[in-house]
């Protein structure tokens, strides 16, 4: 019994010198001796042998796109003889890192940039804005670690407002933007709303004497993943797209101070949001992630979700009542109710660096093809940004109309000065009222965001 | 009144003796224990309820209990997570790691408690600031990807050979088996190496099976250093299959959770397989008698 | 040159013998040195340049800057300096609750009760299944409508929206999660440190009369010092850096991130403007380094003064 612990002391010290030893050489899979697994397989294939490729690609997780991928990537293999594609997933939270070790250790091809919020090239640097980082994305392209897809031909087959502001920098495009998403909008009950003798809100006022009748009625006039957190604020992105139209020109106007949170259409949009947050939303929304409340409201005792496209899905499996998509009526004037605001999801990159850059550009090239762009549309359900794809589902008809006139949504745009105190971005207000945050008074609430922010404009 | 504080406190410092003072005592002690326990098990029936429930189930209602039980998510979790192979590289990981860092810290420890030499307390300092240090992400990673060693098991292995916790933990422990028996061991002829192998370190086995539990534990349920360091799918630890019952604005709960259930099995019984040596009664006669 | 000291009694042999708990020291400490110190003190380095940590892109020396924006700029200070607050508030009330929670749990079941190894096993579990999961458990324990928490209160008239409301609220509750999440490590590091109290110590002071509260004072806790160190450095340090249930249980909710968050979210995107930065992450976690060890090295005194005390 002791000889035994002796020798296996023994082995085990002399297994850490092999493992230091182990390092200071040139072996990557070499392995300690006493390992029971298999062997690690070479990350890399030679890049003399043209024949076997392996191709690296990540992904962020997305279950439709998991779906997709999978058949994509065997269509792919099937049609290509010799090369593997090697899929990697990671979670969005971890994309920024995950991308920034990867090329250091030139250990990826393919990227589907969907970093953080998913937000494409939206967030570049303005030239009203002084003092800010650069964003992930311009890093890259500095860095000379993305490929140059500019000349390619498959960057024609989509729509030139994707490419121009979703995968261009400086005139090149790095990255073809495949998705769109919106979450301006709401999603309408029209039994419910027949039920209680109501039209389809196209004002505020009318959005709020619905709501009024709605709960006399005894129903819930709206609920949100308050559980969550955020549902609760992203509700009330078509809110201030309905205010403020013109979003990129509200971030600039905040830049430069023409527009204030706490006067005129700022203000408006504060008190508003405090009318959403304690009065149209149903009690009890804390209790809810973003998905309940999605399962929650095909309950069909709601009138309204406000919330994004991408929860259709779940109402399309469950929902037993009619129901539509409109855009959040926020303003007075229902001709600015009428735009559908959102960011571009994902997009594909090439690295630079790739030893594979035919194989990766044959990659997103098949990826562009119509067929199968339209194949990817139809079971990841986003908003397409190729002229030629529909969205053939319930929801993709309801916002059809919508499309042309679909713009991206201020949050994309939105870059906090540095310095800015923690409540400087006035699109989240809603989430501050009671009972989510200690604020109860929307003028109070509305100065503090105006302070925070200008605190950061100061500082430049 | 300090009868009263004497006779509550006299269950938790005496043996068993077997008054009935004793025995009122010990339904003090059931009382505590039951009513913490409830904030134990209360959570752990609602994880193990959300296993048992369909995803559209536990989103409508997700702290009642599931109307039909089903095992669907344990046999997807399975599958879809590809616990087998996935399985067998995280004990491979958890173990060896785990094994080497024990004898590596084993002597480590030793003479740091002893302070045998200057630098012991300096080294013990260092430790200790380990504990405080900041994550460092990249540059370790820059550091594996210089030694060649990315993307390999070796390079995995080597981020958890360290764990100033349990070098700490070690090291007090080590300080409460008094000096005299490294006396009698060495008027007695015996080596440094087999004193430390064949009489501290059975000495110390509760320490030692303390820290062997936290750090399997951590290498075990680590996600973030596998979705860095490992891209080879070949190499993944389980918690990188887990990924698959993530989405982007919500996750699969029901599968999580039966998923982690699955995995967290091996720890359970690691954990009471270990406890016989956490409370092992064997160190009190012989070390302080 | 004489290294080792004269306590050492092993090794009748030559010098090389004598070395023995050197060279077997050596592997260990090395990895230490390689793996731990080494890339922190790399992470200090890169807080005084601009780094984004990407292959190729140029690095500049730019001083203190990082630091400056971090501490000062704006509001920023207000911010910081609110979570630098919170999390001591966070770490004191944890340490003390846990410790104490720890210990008198850890001698309950140090006795020989049945069903102990239920209990052992039943308080640890929280640690086995990591902090995801411990959010989860919570998330649905805490429900506001439905969950149990919510029926007990209302069994008592109360009603919270829990972690979705206040953040003074959502915080507090935070603090009990952690508690019940790691009072399984401090009772089982009691648990090992009792193993080594010898029952004739016991029996010794009872002889002489002594009374239970006498009998823990002078018996029980001194013999317990190392563990309690242990315990003690442990608490603290973890409680500071902690920021993972926040992100699990409440995410961004301002009024409510301690130090440990907003590290992790320059460093990681958790805020507004995700970009790379190394440098100015590597400046925020110096920051929460050294509160960390002006706390700590407190503390690390009050542990050494202790052990002469007492051993």
């Amino acid at each position: 019994m002791k000889s035994k612990w002796f020798s296996l002391v023994s082995i085990l010290l002399v297994a850490i010198m092999l493992i230091s030893a182990c390092g200071a050489t040139e072996e990557p899979a070499a392995e300690p001796t006493e390992a029971p697994a298999a062997e690690a397989e070479p990350t890399e294939a030679p890049a003399a042998e043209a024949e076997e490729v392996t191709l690296r690609v990540l992904v962020h997780q997305n279950p439709p796109l998991a779906e997709y991928m999978e058949q994509f990537n065997a269509d792919f293999e099937a049609a290509n003889p010799g090369v593997t594609v090697d899929l990697s997933t990671v979670t969005p939270g971890d994309m920024a890192t995950v991308i920034q070790t990867r090329l250091s250790a030139t250990d990826v091809d393919v990227i589907d940039y969907c970093a953080g919020s998913c937000s494409g090239f939206s967030n570049a640097v303005q030239p009203y804005m002084s003092g800010v980082d650069k964003p992930t994305w311009q890093q890259l392209i500095e860095a000379n670690l993305l490929m140059d897809l500019t000349d390619e031909p498959f960057v024609q087959n989509f729509d030139e407002a994707s490419i121009r502001d979703a995968g261009t920098f400086d005139g090149r495009v790095y990255a073809i933007n495949v998705a769109r998403v919106s979450y301006s909008g709401m999603f309408v009950n029209n039994d419910l709303l027949a039920d209680v003798g109501v039209a389809i809100p196209t004002t505020w006022s009318e959005l709020v004497s619905a709501c009024e009748t709605v709960v006399d009625s005894g129903l819930q006039c709206m609920t949100a993943g308050g559980g969550d957190g955020w549902p609760i604020f992203v509700g009330t992105y078509g809110l201030l797209g309905a205010v403020f139209p013109d979003q990129e020109g509200l971030v600039e106007g905040l830049w430069t101070g023409d527009t204030t949170w706490n006067e005129g259409k700022g203000l408006e949009v504060i008190e508003k949001d405090q009318v959403f947050a304690q009065e149209m939303l149903e009690p009890g929304v804390t209790s809810f992630s973003h998905d309940e409340a999605a399962v929650r409201y095909t309950a069909g005792d709601v009138a309204f979700l406000p919330t994004g496209v991408w929860q259709a899905p779940i109402l399309e499996e469950n929902a037993e009542f009619d129901w539509t998509y409109v855009p959040f009526p926020g303003s007075d004037d229902p001709a600015d109710n009428q735009y559908l605001f959102g960011k571009y999801d994902m997009s594909w990159m090439i690295a630079a660096d790739s030893p594979h850059a035919d194989v990766a550009k044959a990659y997103l090239a098949a990826l562009a093809d119509p067929d199968n762009y339209q194949e990817f549309v139809d079971t990841t359900g986003y908003l397409p940004t190729q002229p030629t794809a529909t969205l053939n589902s319930k929801l993709g008809q309801a916002v059809a109309p919508l499309l042309d006139t679909y713009q991206v949504g201020f949050e994309q745009y939105w870059v906090s000065p540095k310095g800015a105190g923690q409540w400087a971005n006035g699109s989240q207000a809603a989430s501050w009222f009671a009972p989510f945050n200690e604020w109860t008074d929307a003028k109070e609430l509305a100065d503090q965001i105006q302070a925070d922010l200008e605190a950061g404009l100061a500082g430049e | 009144m300090t009868t009263k504080l004497n006779s509550f406190i006299g269950v938790f410092t005496g043996g068993d003796s077997a008054s009935a003072r004793s025995r009122r005592l010990k339904v003090v002690s059931y009382l505590i224990l039951g009513s913490l326990a409830v904030f134990y098990i209360w959570p752990l029936i609602m994880l193990i309820s959300t296993s048992l429930k369909p995803l559209t189930e536990y989103l409508k209602d997700p702290a009642g209990l599931p109307t039909a039980p089903t095992l669907a998510n344990f046999a997807e979790a399975w599958e879809l997570a590809n616990f087998p192979q996935y399985l067998l590289n995280s004990a491979f990981y958890t173990v060896t790691a785990t094994a080497i860092f024990i004898v590596s810290s084993l002597f480590v420890a030793f003479p740091i408690a002893r302070d045998y030499f200057k630098g012991s307390n300096i080294i013990l300092t260092l430790y200790v600031i380990a504990l405080f240090l900041p994550p460092a992400l990249i540059p370790q990673f820059q550091l594996i990807l210089n030694l060649g060693l990315y993307n390999t098991r070796p390079g995995y292995i080597l981020l958890f050979l360290i764990n100033p916790i349990g070098m700490i933990i070690i090291v007090n422990y080590i300080k409460s088996i008094p000096r005299e028996l490294d006396e009698a061991a060495a008027v007695d002829g015996a080596s440094y190496l087999r004193y430390v192998l064949r009489i501290i370190f059975p000495l110390i086995r509760p320490a030692i099976a303390t820290v062997t539990v936290l750090h399997a534990i951590g290498i075990w349920n680590e996600v973030i250093l596998p979705t860095i360091y490992l891209t080879n799918a070949d190499l993944y630890p389980i918690t990188r299959g887990l990924i698959v019952f993530q989405g982007v604005y919500g996750n699969n709960w029901p599968g999580i959770a039966a998923a982690v259930l699955m995995l967290m099995l091996p720890l359970l019984i690691l954990f009471m397989f270990l406890q016989r040596y956490i409370i092992s009664g064997l160190t009190a006669g012989a070390v302080k008698g | 040159m004489r290294i080792m000291r004269k306590n050492y009694l092993f090794g009748s042999g030559g010098r090389w013998q004598r070395l023995t708990p050197l060279f077997l020291l050596l592997p260990g400490v090395l990895l230490y040195f390689l793996i731990a110190l080494g890339p922190s003190i790399a992470t200090s380095v890169y807080s005084f340049t601009d780094a984004s940590g990407l292959k190729g892109a140029p690095v500049n020396w730019i001083g203190f800057d990082n630091y400056k924006e971090f501490l000062f700029q704006g509001l920023a200070s207000r911010d910081n300096i609110a979570a630098t607050l919170r999390t001591l508030q966070f770490s004191a009330l944890v340490t003390v609750i846990q410790f104490t929670l720890g210990l008198i749990i850890a001698i309950i079941l140090n006795q020989n009760l049945r069903g102990r190894t239920f209990f052992r096993t039943l308080f640890f579990i929280p640690v086995i299944l990591g902090v995801v999961i411990q959010g989860l458990m919570w998330r649905l324990f805490l429900l506001p409508r439905g969950g149990p928490m919510a029926t007990m209160f209302g069994w008592l008239g109360l009603q919270s929206e829990f972690l979705g409301g206040q953040p003074s609220e959502a915080f507090m509750w935070v603090i009990i999660v952690q508690i019940w999440a790691n009072v399984g490590i401090t009772m089982v590091i009691f648990l090992s440190g009792m193993q080594t109290i010898s029952e004739e110590l016991y029996e010794a002071a009872r002889i002489d009369g002594a009374s239970n509260w006498q009998l823990f004072r002078n018996v029980t806790w001194p013999q317990l010092t190392p563990a309690i160190n242990t315990n003690f450095l442990l608490n603290i340090v973890g409680s500071l850096q902690a920021w993972q249930l926040f992100y699990v249980l409440i995410g961004w909710k301002p009024g409510s991130q301690v130090l440990g968050y907003l590290v992790f979210a320059e460093g990681f995107g958790g805020t507004d403007n995700p970009a790379f930065r190394q440098g100015f992450a590597a400046a925020a976690s110096i920051v929460l380094f050294f509160m960390v060890l002006i706390i700590g090295a407190a503390a690390n005194k009050v542990v050494s003064w202790r052990e002469q005390r007492y051993m």
